[in-house]
C-alpha cells in the first residue's frame, strides 16, 4: 500500500508534463481570463428587530454571475456567505419543496430557488420579503396567522366508521385524481400573501393557500365530515372574500390553480 | 407591510424642504413606527387571533403576560415586540377563531348574489330584443339593478371597513348606503309610475 502511495505521489508530481490539456480530474469552475465579468445588482430589503428605531432600507449587492448559480437563491446564498454575513432569510431544500424561501422577487411573489436570475445586468433585481407580513427579520416574514389558519380548517383525515377489512381506507383511481393539483401545494404562502383581499383581511379571510388546502379535504372521497368542514367556511368573512383577483393561481410557483379550488368550494356551499 | 414605502414617501415629503428633517428625532421615528393612534399609515402591533384587543403597551399588561414577552423591556423595544400575546391563555398553536355565521351571510348570500347578476343579463337585453314594453319587466328590471348595486357596495364595506379596527365607520357606511338605496328605489318607482320609466328613458336617449 505504501509503495502504491509513493508512486501514485510521483505520478501526481509529474502530471502537468505529459497532461492533455482537455482532461481535468477534478469537476472546478476554472474561470478563463478572457470571458468578461457579468456584474449585476441585487438590492435586498434589510431590516433589522435589533434596531427598531430604523426605518427598513433597500441595501445593494454586486455580484458577479458568472460565478453565481443560475438561481436567486444561489445569489442570497453567495451574497451571505461572502459579501454579508448578517443577511437573514429562510431556505432550506433548494429544490422548491419546502416553501421555506419565499419572497417577492422582481414584484412576484415566488421562490427564490425556483426563480432564474435574470440575465440582463443592466436592470437591478430586487428581493423584498412576502408583501403585508409582519417582518421578523430581512426576508424573514412571519407566518404565525398563515398557520393558525391552516390549523382552524383542521386539515387532516376525519372519519369515524372502519373499514370493513380493518385495513386502511381505499379509494378508487377516479377519486384520488379529484386531489391531484391540491396535495402538491407546499403552503409557501407566496398566494395567500400575494391576494389584496388577503392583505386587507388576513385577520379572518382564508386565503387562497388555506382555501385550496380546505377544498383538498372537502373534495376526499374518504373524509367523513364534509358538512361540518362546509358549515365552518359558510360565514361572509372565511371564503366569500375572494373577489376572483386570480393573483393567487397567476404567482403559484407550484403552477396550481387555488383561484378554481375556490370556485370549486364556492359551488360545494352553494344552496 | 408596506413599510419600506413609507420610508420612500417620507423622503418625498421632506427631500425639498432639508429644514425639516432635523426636526424629525429619534423619538418622533420611535413614534411613528409604535403609536397606535395613528391608525392609516403604520400597521397596527400585530395580534394573535383570540385577543379580544391588543393592550396599548406592554406597560399595561400582567406580569405574568410581561413574562411571555421575553428579555425586551428597554425604553424603545415596543416596536420590537413581535405580537401581542393573548390573555385568555391563547398561543400560537391554537388554531384561528372561526368567523360567526348568520343566516343572511355566506352561501346564501353568495347565490341570492350570483341569481342576480345572471338574472340580470336576459332582463337587460329582452325588451330591446323584443320590441315591447312591459311595466312588470320594467319593474324587476329595476328592482333587481338596486338589489345588485346594494350587494355590490355592500361587498366593499365589508372589504375596507373591519369592524375591528372601525366599527362606528363601518356602520356609518352601511347605513348611508341603505339610505342610498331606499332613495334610488324611491326615485325609479316614481320615474316608473309618474314617467315614462328606465327602458323608455334609455330608447329616448339612444334614439336622440
Amino acid at each position: 500500500m505504501a509503495s502504491l502511495r509513493t508512486t501514485s505521489r510521483l505520478f501526481a508530481a509529474s502530471r502537468p508534463m505529459f497532461r492533455p490539456a482537455f482532461a481535468r480530474t477534478y469537476a472546478t469552475v476554472e474561470p478563463t481570463p478572457t470571458e468578461q465579468p457579468k456584474m449585476k445588482t441585487f438590492k435586498v430589503y434589510r431590516w433589522n428587530p435589533d434596531q427598531p428605531s430604523e426605518k427598513p432600507q433597500m441595501q445593494s449587492y454586486d455580484l458577479d454571475l458568472n460565478k453565481t448559480g443560475p438561481m436567486m437563491l444561489d445569489a442570497l446564498i453567495r451574497i451571505k456567505n461572502e459579501l454579508d454575513p448578517t443577511l437573514t432569510f429562510r431556505r432550506s431544500c433548494r429544490e422548491g419543496i419546502c416553501g421555506s424561501c419565499a419572497m417577492n422577487i422582481d414584484g412576484v411573489n415566488t421562490l427564490a430557488c425556483l426563480c432564474r436570475i435574470p440575465t440582463d445586468t443592466k436592470s437591478e433585481s430586487r428581493i423584498y420579503p412576502l408583501p403585508h407580513t409582519y417582518v421578523v427579520k430581512d426576508l424573514v416574514p412571519d407566518l404565525t396567522h398563515f398557520y393558525k389558519q391552516y390549523k382552524s380548517i383542521k386539515p387532516y383525515l376525519q372519519r369515524d366508521t372502519p373499514t370493513e377489512d380493518g385495513l386502511e381506507f381505499r379509494q378508487s383511481p377516479e377519486d384520488r385524481k379529484k386531489l391531484d393539483g391540491l396535495y402538491e401545494c407546499i403552503l409557501c404562502a407566496c398566494c395567500s400573501t400575494s391576494c389584496p383581499s388577503y392583505w386587507w383581511n388576513s385577520e379572518e379571510y382564508l386565503g387562497p393557500a388555506i382555501l385550496l388546502q380546505s377544498f383538498r379535504w372537502l373534495a376526499d372521497s374518504r373524509d367523513e365530515k364534509t358538512a361540518e368542514r362546509k358549515a365552518a367556511l359558510d360565514n361572509s368573512m372565511s371564503v366569500y372574500r375572494c373577489h376572483t383577483i386570480l393573483n393567487c393561481t397567476r404567482t403559484c410557483p407550484k403552477g396550481l390553480n387555488p383561484g378554481r379550488a375556490i370556485a370549486e368550494v364556492k359551488k360545494m356551499l352553494a344552496v | 407591510m408596506a413599510s419600506f414605502a413609507r420610508s420612500s414617501l417620507l423622503r418625498q415629503t421632506l427631500a425639498p424642504r432639508p429644514f425639516l428633517q432635523k426636526n424629525v428625532g429619534v423619538s418622533q421615528v420611535v413614534a411613528f413606527h409604535a403609536s397606535a393612534k395613528k391608525q392609516i399609515l403604520p400597521p397596527l402591533p400585530q395580534s394573535v387571533e383570540g385577543t379580544p384587543k391588543p393592550p396599548a403597551s406592554i406597560h399595561s399588561l400582567q406580569s405574568a403576560e410581561r413574562a411571555a414577552f421575553g428579555e425586551c423591556f428597554g425604553s424603545n423595544c415596543d416596536a420590537a415586540i413581535p405580537y401581542v400575546l393573548d390573555i385568555n391563555n391563547a398561543t400560537v398553536n391554537d388554531p384561528a377563531p372561526i368567523p360567526e355565521t348568520h343566516p343572511s351571510e355566506g352561501s346564501y348570500h353568495w347565490t341570492f348574489e350570483r341569481a342576480v347578476c345572471v338574472g340580470l343579463v336576459p332582463l337587460t337585453i329582452a325588451p330591446f330584443a323584443a320590441g315591447s314594453l312591459h311595466p312588470v319587466m320594467d319593474a324587476i328590471l329595476c328592482s333587481l339593478i338596486v338589489a345588485h348595486s346594494h350587494i355590490g357596495f355592500q361587498a366593499a364595506i365589508v372589504d375596507y371597513f373591519p369592524p375591528k379596527r372601525v366599527p362606528k365607520f363601518r356602520s356609518l357606511c352601511n347605513w348611508l348606503l341603505r339610505a342610498f338605496t331606499l332613495t334610488t328605489a324611491v326615485g325609479l318607482y316614481e320615474f316608473e309610475t309618474n314617467d315614462v320609466g328606465v327602458t323608455e328613458a334609455l330608447r329616448r336617449i339612444w334614439t336622440a
